[in-house]
């Protein structure tokens, strides 16, 4: 097993994290599945070993995390939250990260360059960050996250805010990543988005891991609730007219800019939608991100 | 040969340097970076005046007769040292507010510390920065202007009379600059906005010399000196020069007002520099 916990639980102050979570993630692409709360990112960050877990253990690689800097070379981990200098440059931002990992600073540079080019943002690896696009920061992180060679890639909500094109880039990058021998811990609280990487989940809930195991058996109970979409797009009247021919979609909503659907069929809304993003012929869609009520209600469903 | 190329990741063949040494690059990058800005190399530029101005009196003691009155001394050397105080205060606002200030606002020490580096070697990265630039206003130049002395004499008489200078020298400013690095890099770990530590850091300078001025003023006593930053550096530098105490306060007690200074702000560095901020 790559990253292997036993009663792992964190606190902070009062509040709990994680609780007594013991779980094995084996090589290839797991997905981490929760709402947002329930945990995922002070698991995540308890495996990168920026957190010290409260009681019980956790090992990477068969050793413990905690303090163990030489292990962190061999993690790329790509964090929710913006992380940027503005000012600089996509390839000096890389380069200046992959250079802590003891590289000297010519390959540094290479290595930022190739990462960079492998999400497809070798054009714009000169321009500063501050003019990118939010899909694109988010690509500029996996690219840091990737740069040194890791064998284990920590991604938390690594397609939050991305358009449909470069969602699905992400996902087919993540996939071939898996592929090519590295272990993925991908997060998400999109159900449809993991589902696309890979069928071994973890589902986490109120820091507790609630089930583990193929995607599908959960698959069932997912679709029985509608599925909420926040489409932020140029021509939101032109999408809602196209999706009002849609089967499935069961509700529309205007919000500042934005269309808000509800679809009980969100496998073929989102094949739609990334076919419609592709094709430009309804206008930009800037942004596509999902609520978590609809997987709220299937954790609910699950605690009963 | 297959047509088709690889368009895989290729791995890095090089070598990587060992474990505990990513202090350098943090280091190495912000030292960089500070060379970049032309108005940090006219701040650098302007801090050498003093220098300069002393290089011309050396020149004239050793060369005119009628100038024999600014012979050099220990004092002048302490003096310099004293009189580089302001650029020391202003190098350490502009350079070191935003050390650790600036990564917390853009978010970046999450990834720092994901990286393989601990959190002292960061923090030891940071110091390096600052510490290097108020050794360059005032180590590097008083370490100068006593090799100026040599050349323009002729003779190492003087350095021979005085052999505790160039010791004293490197300590004095080693004491000023640890004191101001490490208060400023704690204050630099407070706040997201640089602009608010420079300030915060000004706060502290200034107001502790205020309050020990009034101090004085009303009891006429500069045992209170021991408030003032700026006096318990001047204290320890007298001693250090083995020069008269400029204030009523034994220096034992400056001592342990600035060891207490550097404890506290160690103590705040160890809570506040973590890749993720823990609110219990």
């Amino acid at each position: 097993m790559i990253i292997a916990a036993d009663h792992l639980s964190k606190w902070y102050g009062q509040v709990i994290g994680l609780n007594d979570v013991t779980l094995a993630v084996p090589p290839g692409i797991t997905g981490l599945l929760g709402p947002n709360g329930a945990g995922k990112s002070t698991l995540m960050k308890l495996i990168t070993g920026q957190l010290r877990p409260s009681q019980g253990s956790i090992t990477v690689f068969g050793e413990p995390i905690w303090r163990n800097p030489a292990s962190y070379a061999r993690i790329g981990f790509c964090p929710e939250q913006d992380a940027f200098y503005e000012r600089m440059t996509g390839v000096e931002w890389v380069a200046a990260l992959v250079g802590l990992n003891g590289v000297d600073e010519e390959a540094a540079r290479a290595m930022a360059m190739r990462a960079l080019d492998l999400v497809d943002l070798a054009g714009e690896a000169r321009k500063k960050i501050g003019a990118y696009s939010k899909g694109m920061r988010q690509r500029v992180k996996l690219a840091q996250a990737l740069a040194h060679d890791p064998e284990l890639l920590i991604l938390d909500e690594p397609l939050a805010g991305m358009d449909p094109v470069a969602r699905r880039r992400t996902i087919r990058l993540i996939r071939e990543w898996g592929r090519a021998g590295r272990t993925v811990l991908v997060s998400s609280h999109i159900l449809h988005e993991i589902e696309s990487m890979t069928s071994n989940v973890l589902l986490i809930h109120q820091g507790r891991i609630l089930a583990e195991g193929n995607v599908h058996q959960i698959r069932d109970l997912i679709d029985e609730h509608p599925h909420t979409v926040y489409i932020r797009a140029d021509e939101t009247r032109a999408l809602a007219r196209a999706f009002l021919a849609e089967d499935g979609v069961l509700s529309l909503k205007f919000e500042d800019q934005a269309l808000v659907v509800q679809t009980a069929r969100p496998d073929a809304f989102y094949t739609r939608l990334t076919a419609m993003a592709a094709s430009g012929e309804l206008g930009t869609i800037h942004e596509v991100t999902s609520p978590d009520d609809n997987l709220q209600a299937v954790f609910q469903y699950l605690v009963k | 040969m297959s047509p088709i190329h690889d368009q895989g990741y290729r791995r890095y063949p090089g070598e990587r340097s060992p474990h505990g040494r990513a202090w350098a690059v943090i280091a190495a990058a912000g030292l960089r970076g500070f060379f970049r800005r032309r108005e940090f190399l006219g701040l650098l530029l302007v801090s050498l005046f003093p220098f300069f101005v002393r290089v011309v009196q050396i020149y004239a003691a050793a060369n005119l007769p009628q100038a024999a009155f600014l012979r050099p001394s220990p004092e002048m050397f302490r003096d310099f040292l004293r009189q580089q105080d302001i650029f020391v205060f202003f190098i350490a606002v502009y350079v070191g507010s935003g050390l650790i200030a600036n990564d917390r606002r853009a978010n970046a020490l999450q990834l720092y510390l994901s990286k393989p580096l601990t959190r002292a070697e960061y923090v030891f990265g940071k110091l390096a920065i600052l510490l290097a630039f108020l050794l360059l206003v005032t180590w590097v130049p008083a370490t100068v202007l006593l090799l100026v002395q040599i050349v323009f004499a002729g003779n190492f008489t003087f350095v021979a009379d005085h052999l505790y200078l160039l010791p004293a020298i490197t300590l004095s400013s080693l004491v000023q600059a640890l004191t101001v690095s490490v208060s400023m890099l704690a204050l630099s770990s407070l706040s997201n906005s640089s602009r608010y530590v420079g300030i915060l850091f000004a706060g502290l300078v200034f107001f502790s010399q205020a309050l020990y001025g009034v101090l004085y003023a009303v009891t006429r006593d500069t045992s209170w000196s021991w408030m003032s930053f700026s006096a318990n550096v001047s204290q320890i530098m007298a001693l250090i020069f083995r020069m008269p105490s400029p204030y009523a306060t034994p220096w034992p007690v400056s001592l342990g007002v600035m060891v207490g200074v550097i404890a506290a702000a160690v103590l705040v560095l160890e809570r506040r520099v973590r890749g993720v901020e823990v609110v219990a």
